[in-house]
């Protein structure tokens, strides 16, 4: 009576051990990329197949553009808080609303200018299929996804 | 309806009881009849309880154990792919959208007002 439990209990607690080792190892690549210190570029290289020279480059071109972002979206805030103080001051479109939204305008197109110039410097650090695949990628996700929110509201 | 307390010590019943002669003739093959019932009863009685002795004694047989231990090893590590390539997904979808985020400024003002 005591072999036939110790074996149909080895065989369950051997089931979990496969099952854990299995989930182990599968997840061994996403494990170590969100636990990366920029998952999200962890994340890119993985996608595009970057080599170590690559995505070091690529790295260094995020951490620029990103200083740079910062100060935009910075202006943004700024412009976006005028914007909503005129906007509660009167209910016409007043010169100066007209002025805001046009600086607002204005400077969504200057990021989204520097943020396309940004997606052209990464995708010609990729292997070229890659660097095309990136590009049409990220602009459906950015551009052309904005696009298609803006029409829908 | 209630029914009388039987009085065993009442003479006069138990001289009524002992008077008393069935008649009637039983039905055909009633005794066979009854053999079989009885039969069923303890197959249906034993089948169940028969069934799990019969697996652990069973599973005793080194082929039968061979095949139990395979079985669960295949099922551990198909189940634990799955769920790895299911969570797989979900990480990847999610770093996607997070660079999409740390990218694009107007994706990250969109997402963070409410």
């Amino acid at each position: 009576m005591k072999a036939p439990v110790l074996i149909l209990v080895g065989g369950l607690v051997l089931g979990v051990l496969a099952y854990a080792g299995a989930y182990r190892a599968g997840t061994a690549s996403s494990c170590c990329m969100v636990e990366s210190k920029t998952p999200e570029l962890a994340w890119l290289q993985q996608e595009f197949h970057l080599s170590d020279a690559e995505f070091k480059r690529i790295s260094e071109l995020h951490e620029q553009y990103l200083s740079g972002c910062a100060e935009r979206c910075h202006q943004i805030d700024l412009k976006n808080q005028e914007l909503a103080h005129l906007l509660e001051a009167t209910n016409n479109v007043s010169p100066e609303i007209q002025r805001a939204l046009a600086d607002a305008a204005q400077l969504r197109a200057q990021c989204q200018s520097s943020m396309l110039q940004h997606f052209y410097d990464v995708s010609r650090t990729m292997p070229p299929e890659q660097g095309k695949r990136y590009l049409a990628w990220v602009r459906s996700k950015t551009l052309l996804h904005d696009t298609h929110a803006t029409m829908h509201h | 309806m209630k029914s009388e307390p039987f009085d065993q010590s009442d003479g006069s019943l138990r001289q009524v009881l002992q008077q008393w002669r069935v008649e009637t003739p039983l039905p055909p093959r009633f005794q066979e009849g009854v053999w079989r019932r009885i039969e069923l009863n303890e197959t249906r009685s034993s089948s169940s309880s028969s069934l799990v002795s019969r697996i652990v004694a069973g599973i005793a047989r080194p082929s039968l154990a061979a095949s139990y231990f395979v079985i669960l090893l295949l099922a551990g590590v198909l189940t634990g792919y799955w769920q790895a390539r299911v969570s797989n997904a979900h990480a990847e979808q999610l770093l996607s959208a997070r660079y999409v985020q740390v990218v694009d400024p107007y994706q990250s003002l969109h997402q963070t007002s409410p």
